[in-house]
């Protein structure tokens, strides 16, 4: 089983505060701490885990700066086996197909029966790469996936939907699952093994490497033009409309009409 | 980050030769003396025991109980043979550790010290957010200092205890103390890495915060956290200077007539050693001279204080592991205990010590009769600043 685990380096932005740049397009990420995105821990997880029990080997793919192969050490001291890191500062990663695309290019020359991607990234929040990474390279895909059973030559993918119910789905091989959090627990990367990572092969390339067209991933390529980012209000008016079912619709559609929103 | 391979090494060491295992006489004084074994199945003397079979190790560092020790060296101060068994237990994490297979709470904990240097998982970007609105000197490589201060990553970033180094620099700059705080790049002493069994972490902290300290110069470390003080002690041989408690130069600056009182605190007040300033660092009487120095404090006595002073079971990773026990934690014990010698505060003077046992006082419904405060939270309100 060869399988390809796609992880970004993001910031963590859970308890953070975060804070627009007055040039109104980025975030002042100068008091972020960084890590994995959440997702993409648990799609390491998963690779390692599958590995573990039906052999194989496991590469890491990235695109990130400098600073995020600590990210990608840990990866490999979990037991992936080498890793690309992509850094080149034309690409807009701001456009998840765009770098779908890049990610696309990276892996036209590998082999791989499975590629995993986390779910969604902590930064954007787009839950768009893996699915559109799937398009570009012409394989099968199943997002939110919540358990794997690797079978002869296909996978059983199991998709977490709304309400706890779960979709079951049987892909051939190869094909890209996008990885729910919470399908395993993943382990802890000591530091001793983190080290024995450094032995470990981790290419750093360029678009030119990799025989992407810049023109094609960059801003100026990208349908996705960002305008403006602001921190929404905080709202604190909240009106809870009691009553039956038919009561509470009547009531919320009064409200909605009144307010002049339908 | 190289490592120096030679403290913990299991490569060239057995398990036995480590930890001194053929040195134990089997006394039981270890878990006599222990104070987890009323709420949980620890028996350290056994690990001891059954940890020179090598081909068993496998199997201790599967029970659940070896995370139970809180690392407060009952067991050491007792063991008439010098031994420390609660290392034992920290080899046997060890196991754990490096298979990476450890309670979600503490790979998180763990890797917030390798990425951020702190065990809470906060940016180091937030390190000295506690400084604002303060005037606080920080030290410069070279420029020499009497007394160099180490926050702690606790008190540094946990609201309810910020208040120990705030008011730490308001005293130290109207009593006119030759000092400076450390700069942003201070990072986690690895106590509880330690005590959690990250031997490859502890190692890359002994030497990064070795290397870091020694650009400055000072007469003393002053550490705000006897956890800090004692791993400082303990584990960095080639640190240049010596390491203190707060409490220490407090009581300097009393006896030196330097800190001014103001109003009165006609309170029963009960000390809590905290077992990694007492056991482990043999602190004892300059928290309780402080105490007795504030205008109107009784000072009360806990039956089980100094060397054997109930554990709060802060320590020992215990802050990112929770027990299987549903007996009574020894924090709830503890309180008890202050209820019943009649106490007003009980005071303690290390940043777990004050999160446990208060707590364990707000659970238990005190909250109106009684309160629990840290040695600083006291001065701050006391001595003219």
């Amino acid at each position: 089983m060869k399988t390809v685990v796609c992880i970004k380096y993001v910031p963590d932005t859970s308890e953070a505060e975060v804070k627009v740049n007055p040039d109104g397009k980025t975030v002042d990420d100068s008091r972020f701490s960084f890590d994995i995105n959440d997702a993409d821990n648990y799609a390491v997880e998963e690779s390692v885990l599958i590995k573990e029990d039906k052999g194989g080997e496991v590469d890491v793919l990235s695109i990130g700066p400098k600073q995020s192969e600590v990210m990608i050490r840990m990866a490999m001291a979990k037991g992936c086996d080498r890793a690309t890191r992509v850094e080149d500062d034309r690409i807009a990663e701001h456009d998840p197909l765009l770098v779908a695309k890049v990610l696309a290019g990276a892996l036209k020359e590998k082999e791989f029966d499975l590629v995993f991607t986390g779910c969604w990234g902590d930064d954007f929040n787009h839950m768009s790469t893996g699915v559109a990474l799937a398009e570009y390279l012409g394989v099968n895909h199943a997002s939110m996936v919540k358990k794997v059973e690797v079978l002869d030559g296909k996978v059983r993918a199991h998709r977490e939907l709304e309400g706890g119910l779960m979709e079951v789905v049987e892909l051939e091989l190869p094909a890209v699952l996008t990885i729910q959090t919470g399908i395993n627990e993943p382990r802890y990367a000591p530091i001793r093994g983190i080290r024995q990572a450094q032995k470990k092969e981790l290419n750093v390339v360029s678009l030119d490497d990799l025989g992407v067209d810049p023109a094609e991933v960059s801003v100026d390529a990208s349908q996705v033009v960002l305008e403006n980012l602001y921190i929404p209000e905080v709202e604190s008016a909240a009106e809870f409309i009691e009553g039956e079912p038919e009561e509470k619709a009547e009531k919320l559609a009064s409200i909605l009409t009144k307010g002049g929103l339908v | 980050m190289m490592m120096r391979g030679m403290i913990m090494t299991t490569e060239s060491q057995t398990f036995t030769e480590k930890y001194d295992l053929l040195g134990c006489i089997q006394c039981g004084r270890c878990t006599g003396g222990c104070p987890v074994t009323v709420r949980a199945d620890l028996n350290v003397r056994q690990f001891v025991n059954d940890a020179y079979d090598e081909e068993k190790l496998d199997e201790l560092a599967r029970l659940a109980e070896i995370w139970d020790c809180t690392a407060c060296h009952t067991c050491a101060v007792r063991c008439p043979k010098g031994l420390k068994p609660l290392e034992v237990l920290i080899g046997l994490r060890s196991m754990i550790v490096e298979s990476g297979k450890v309670e979600p709470t503490v790979r998180d904990a763990l890797q917030s010290v390798l990425l951020e240097g702190n065990p809470w998982e906060n940016p180091r970007a937030a390190r000295q957010d506690w400084m604002e609105g303060l005037d606080v000197r920080i030290a410069e490589p070279g420029e020499h200092v009497e007394n160099l201060f180490f926050v702690c990553c606790t008190n540094c970033y946990d609201p309810r205890v910020q208040v120990t180094a705030k008011n730490m620099v308001k005293i130290l700059n109207k009593a006119g103390v030759d000092y400076a705080f450390l700069p942003e790049d201070e990072s986690c002493c690895g106590s509880e890495v330690f005590t959690i069994g990250e031997e490859g972490l502890f190692e890359m902290t002994v030497e990064d915060n070795t290397e870091f300290l020694n650009e400055f110069s000072a007469d003393r470390l002053v550490t705000l956290s006897p956890h800090c003080f004692t791993t400082y002690r303990t584990h960095f041989p080639d640190l240049k200077f010596p390491v203190i408690h707060y409490t220490q130069l407090m009581d300097e600056l009393i006896q030196e007539g330097k800190l001014a009182w103001k109003g009165e605190l006609p309170k029963r007040i009960v000390y809590h050693d905290p077992c990694y300033l007492g056991k482990q660092g043999g602190i004892y009487d300059e928290p309780r001279r402080v105490l007795k120095s504030i205008p109107g404090v009784e000072l009360l006595e806990f039956d089980r204080k100094r060397e054997r002073s109930l554990c709060c079971e802060g320590g020992g990773g215990k802050m990112w592991v929770e027990s299987e026990s549903r007996k009574e934690r020894l924090a709830d014990t503890r309180i008890k205990n202050a209820k019943e010698l009649e106490a007003d505060i009980v005071a303690a003077a290390c940043p777990f010590c004050v999160l446990t046992l208060e707590d364990a006082m707000k659970g238990l419904g005190y909250e109106e009769e009684m309160r629990v405060a840290e040695i600083m939270e006291l001065l701050g309100e006391f001595v003219e600043a």
